[in-house]
């Protein structure tokens, strides 16, 4: 097994900690956008970034609620994104297994 | 999220270069790390409960030992007791508010529902207890066995349902072990009850602990 067999959507630091810490929560669960990026130390603009190709590959969702000020973005991760961090794991382990 | 562009996505990581190894080190640090942060039980501050608790039993027992008849723990103690639950609960809020920050959903509302079923329960015991006292019975029971026993019995039914659901084994072992503690200390008279009460919260809070402890670092483990 060689590195390819990383799903290249979760093999980036970033990503890979955002997949990790949404993952950590229990099914059904969102968390806001501040939160999350208080616990991963990411700049607004990055973290927008890294959610938008998550999200675009059905890994996680985000609703937004209120307006204006008051305006909460939730981040909460999907079935398909859960299975996508799951199969990234048992990749790992087959891939440091083999090393 | 705003759909303005920040020039600083340009700058966002693919990790290209992300080795394995750095991979599944940062994926179990930052699951750890999540968990941790998410946890509604520490397993220190759990395990410091264990504690509290202990030698809040002991000092309930120590301050009936001896007495014949028995007449329940002097006020000075039990004053101690309610300033130790009231401590314990102010930790446990300021903990619920600082795993439950920006956390939203279904489950969210289910912890809630959770929370009144087991403040329910612990109103349980007294309830009975008042009932035994009304209708005359001795202090030995109204004052020594009931409020022993009877809270490890009420809430730790409560617990063992409620981790059954989510099939948290952890805490299920823990409950079943307070439940039994409980069970058992109806049998030890008004005196030992206390003793055993607490020794059987401190092993099922502590093992709790221990348990969740273990479980999260398997969980995140790569």
């Amino acid at each position: 097994m060689t590195a390819e067999a990383l799903d290249p959507l979760i093999h980036a630091p970033a990503r890979l900690r955002i997949m990790a810490t949404l993952a950590a929560l229990p099914e059904g669960v969102a968390l806001s956008f501040t939160r999350l990026q208080d616990m991963l130390e990411l700049t607004p603009g990055n973290l927008i970034s890294h959610l938008r190709k998550l999200e675009d590959a059905g890994y996680l969702t985000t609703t937004k609620t209120g307006n204006g000020t008051a305006s909460r973005t939730s981040i909460g991760l999907t079935g398909r994104g859960r299975a996508a961090l799951e199969a990234y794991r048992d990749a790992l382990r087959g891939l440091l297994g083999g090393l | 999220m705003n759909d303005t562009r920040d020039p600083e996505e340009a700058a966002t990581d693919d990790g290209g270069a992300l080795d394995p190894r750095e991979a599944a080190r940062l994926l179990e640090q930052t699951s750890r790390e999540a968990r941790r942060q998410f946890s509604l039980t520490p397993p220190l501050v759990t395990a410091v409960m264990g504690l509290v608790i202990l030698a809040a039993y002991a000092a309930l027992w120590l301050s009936v030992l001896g007495q014949h008849p028995y007449s329940g723990p002097n006020l000075g103690v039990i004053a101690l007791v309610y300033v130790t639950v009231a401590v314990g609960s102010a930790v446990g809020v300021k903990v619920y508010q600082r795993a439950r920050a920006g956390v939203s959903g279904s489950a969210v509302a289910l912890g809630a529902a959770e929370g009144i079923a087991l403040l329910v329960s612990i109103g349980g015991s007294p309830v009975i207890q008042g009932a035994l006292h009304y209708y005359g019975a001795s202090s030995a029971l109204v004052y020594g066995v009931i409020p022993a026993a009877g809270p490890l019995i009420v809430v730790g039914t409560t617990l063992a349902g409620m981790a059954a659901s989510k099939s948290d084994w952890p805490q299920f072992g823990a409950a079943l072990a307070v439940v039994t503690g409980g069970g058992v200390a109806l049998f030890m008279g008004p005196i030992n009850a206390w003793l055993v009460a607490g020794i059987a919260l401190f092993v099922g809070v502590v093992g709790y602990a221990a348990a969740s402890a273990w479980q999260r670092r398997a969980a995140a483990r790569v």
